[in-house]
């Protein structure tokens, strides 16, 4: 009977503790304002900023200059429908590599595009003829664009002219028997335009959470670090001395994921929105998926706030991760090329489940159980990052205590 | 009491400052070290694809040998049904679907055009650019190899029958990396702009420590109250050993990995310098502006942040807004960039570069706009903690 009121009294105190560290906590974030701006001005303004950035999504009339040697019916034939197509846009037709070549320099065009003096020639007689593309190659995007509209309208004019040249014997359907006895079609999935916003916004949304939390919860614990170091007699928490690491922790992380709730619901729910991003997933799955990214993200970042000496510190230490994170979860660059080294360090970070989970369930339109790998790793990850969490805050708890909680102890 | 002191009072600062240490060297070294084993040859290969064959003739099967030749493409799986291919697709097991429908063979040989179909997943975008490349060369070539043998058959010889059915052939020529090396591709522009960011950084938290320390005035008088000598002796120390850092990685990506520098070293060493410079000049204009450490700083890891995307690196700047276009002179890195393409990669006339150098040397006069400002809250400006 006692011993039942007791445990009843410490989980009664406990769950007090846990509040009023937890709102302890809520006040230490507004009242700094770095952490402010990391929290909430980052995450409002970061997506909008990326999402504009590459809100056209796709090259559209990348410019192209044409050298036309063999000037005839043809050939221009060929520009005009070069020029027509949506990705491309020719600049100029010359007569001499030398003038398309100082356009290119010029940066007026970022390809060139050959007809050799023998091409009409060739082809009357019955040979194949070679067209000669030359690619700007300091952007992907427009070799992938020139090469795509020309390969099409070689095809089509390919097929149109050897329809012309067959004997009339032959029907039309017949021709285009002969011409194409195989179609063949090519589907994007998923993401159908294959824009790059699509491809590349909601991986960098998961990092904004993932590095925003970083840095604020890593300058709160620098904050705390200095205090310690001052031997500041104001104890962290003001007004009671909490003794549990648990209730520390829980309050604390408490604190953060009701931020955050409130955050991913704009990130991840009203900008994919508003800039019209490929949403193939069940909200409940996000849901579901989030919860374990949340909790991962927090406690991997109250785990490193203890290493911080100063608020200034996570600056130098974490901003410059990002870069390294985006390649690491093998969005932009596939894991099977990445070294095992590599590969096996990247599971060291939320990021890279979380990436890898959020564009497959949110992008792909995949269930839980697509990405059963991803999610129990999260799971896992928080629950490291919890009790290393834990091991952090107890060791700071009895580092603080002798000399600097004084007046705890009469408390 | 001069720059030299200045510059020893500095070197000890960050001596005892892991912190500092890490920032200056560690993390760009790091970065380096990263990125240029994390791509190795500079192009994936053996990507994992799926095929589903309906068909399963030695016709079809013949296409899936094709298309596992290529050094891109590894067939890891064959499904019976697209719904179970398309669940792997959503695991992240293959990036690709090839569809070869039921009596592929048979229709083809008899004029029935039956229809081949590849799914590529762009949610990945370079695996899926890869795959798409072969699953369309093997298609067309497959188009090819009915059509060859239906001419053929009707007595024509392989050339006159090829130039039927495919009249043009387009050659490409991929200027300045022909090898499709995305390390070239990326290494050459984000290790510089990690160094950009690193910057930034660093100078706003040398001067921003001042503050927060108390130890501004100090700094100040030390100077005899002159900005100028004053930010030289703090900041040239930090430029030495920027400029030793950039200066090695030049020499991992064009002297060790022979990337392509077709002018030379002069051009991009000293382009590499003034990117140091001017990311310190806009460094001292960041803490100008917010003489707050943990504003200056957050300004400076944004900004530096954002440059990555707004350089036009991945997706072409003349695709932007215009407004955006315009804002992305305001970053060194852009103008460093377009040096790197025109000079290392494709050895351009100097002519083309000179306003990028000159732009360079212009952010420059970042400080000397913000001077005063400093000045008054290096002088005033009390840190609350």
């Amino acid at each position: 009977m006692e011993k039942d009121s007791r445990l009843l009294s410490i989980i009664k105190e406990g769950t007090e503790d846990t509040f009023a560290v937890w709102k302890e906590e809520l006040k230490n974030v507004f009242r700094d304002g770095g952490v402010v701006i990391f929290f909430f001005l980052v995450p409002l303004c970061y997506p909008l900023l990326y999402a504009f950035i590459y809100d056209n999504e796709i090259v559209r009339e990348a410019k192209l200059a044409v050298v036309d040697q063999s000037a005839t019916y043809l050939s221009r034939e060929f520009i005009r429908r070069i020029d027509a197509t949506p990705d491309v846009q020719v600049i100029g037709v010359y007569t001499d590599l030398e003038e398309a070549r100082r356009r290119m320099d010029q940066k007026d065009a970022y390809g060139i595009l050959l007809f050799p003096s023998e091409f009409s020639r060739e082809v009357h007689t019955g040979r194949q003829t070679r067209l000669s593309l030359y690619c700007d190659m300091s952007s992907l995007l427009y070799y992938k664009a020139f090469l795509l509209s020309a390969t099409e309208v070689s095809l089509d004019i390919g097929k149109e002219f050897m329809k012309r040249n067959e004997p009339a014997a032959f029907t039309e359907a017949s021709q285009e028997i002969l011409v194409n006895p195989v179609h063949y079609e090519q589907v994007m999935m998923f993401n159908t335009q294959g824009g790059f916003a699509s491809f590349l916004v909601p991986a960098i949304l998961i990092l904004i959470i993932h590095q925003t939390l970083l840095l604020g919860i890593c300058m709160l614990g620098g904050t705390a670090g200095e205090k310690r170091r001052l031997r500041d007699p104001s104890p962290p928490l003001s007004f009671r001395p909490y003794s549990g690491t648990l209730r520390i922790v829980l309050g604390k992380s408490l604190a953060y994921l009701l931020l955050y709730t409130v955050v991913c619901l704009w990130v991840l729910a009203v900008v994919p929105r508003l800039f019209s991003l490929p949403q193939a997933g069940d909200p409940g799955d996000v849901l579901l998926f989030i919860l374990p990214y949340l909790s991962a993200c927090i406690f991997f970042a109250m785990t490193l706030s203890g290493f911080m000496t100063s608020r200034e510190s996570p600056f130098l230490l974490l901003v410059f991760t990002s870069v390294i994170l985006l390649f690491l979860s093998g969005i932009s660059w596939p894991v099977e090329a990445m070294p095992p080294f590599w590969r096996a360090l990247s599971y060291v970070f939320p990021s890279t489940p979380g990436i890898q989970g959020f564009v497959r369930i949110h992008t792909m339109g995949a269930s839980l159980s697509e990405v059963a790998f991803e999610y129990r790793l999260l799971w896992i990850q928080a629950g490291v990052y919890f009790i290393l969490a834990c091991l952090n805050y107890r060791y700071r708890l009895i580092h603080y205590r002798p000399d600097a909680f004084p007046s705890s102890a009469q408390r | 009491m001069n720059c030299y002191d200045i510059a020893r009072r500095e070197i000890r600062r960050f001596a005892g400052h892991p912190v500092y240490l890490f920032g200056i060297l560690g993390a760009p070294l790091f970065c380096a070290f990263f990125f240029l084993t994390l791509m190795g040859d500079g192009l994936p290969a053996e990507l994992p694809a799926a095929v589903v064959d309906m068909d399963d003739t030695p016709v079809s099967r013949n296409l899936v040998r094709q298309l596992d030749a290529f050094k891109e493409t590894r067939f890891v799986m064959k499904t019976h049904s697209f719904t179970e291919a398309r669940l792997e697709m959503q695991k992240r097991q293959i990036y690709g679907i090839y569809f070869i429908p039921e009596h592929f063979s048979a229709d083809a040989i008899t004029g029935k055009q039956p229809v081949l179909s590849f799914y590529i997943n762009p949610s990945y975008l370079v695996p899926s650019t890869l795959l798409f490349q072969d699953m369309k060369t093997v298609s067309v070539l497959a188009n090819a190899s009915v059509g060859l043998q239906k001419e053929m058959a009707a007595g024509q010889t392989e050339a006159q029958s090829m130039a039927k059915l495919q009249p043009f052939v387009i050659d490409t020529h991929a200027l300045g990396n022909p090898w499709f090396n995305y390390s070239i591709y990326l290494c050459n522009t984000i290790l510089p702009g990690i160094l950009q960011l690193m910057i930034f950084l660093l100078t706003v938290y040398s001067i921003a420590m001042e503050i927060k320390d108390g130890t501004a005035r100090e700094w100040l008088r030390m100077g005899n109250y002159s900005l100028t000598r004053c930010l030289l002796g703090k900041l040239l120390p930090q430029t030495l050993i920027f400029t030793i850092t950039g200066f090695a990685l030049c020499a991992w990506m064009y002297g060790f990995l022979n990337f392509p520098l077709h002018k030379g070293w002069l051009p991009m060493l000293s382009a590499m310098f003034l990117l140091i410079i001017a990311s310190q000049a806009g460094g001292v204009f960041m803490i100008g502006i917010l003489p707050v450490p943990r504003l200056g700083l957050g300004l400076a890891s944004l900004f530096g942040m954002l440059a990555f995307s707004v350089i036009g690196l991945s997706y072409p700047v003349s695709n932007m807004h215009p407004a955006i276009q315009s804002c992305a002179n305001l970053f060194p890195l852009r103008h460093y960039f377009l040096i790197y393409v025109d000079q290392a990669l494709y050895g351009r006339d100097w002519v083309y570069s000179w306003v990028q150098y000159v732009a360079l040397a212009g952010f420059l006069s970042l400080p000397l706009l913000i001077g005063s400002h400093l000045k008054r809250a290096l002088l005033y400006f009390k840190y609350i903690p």
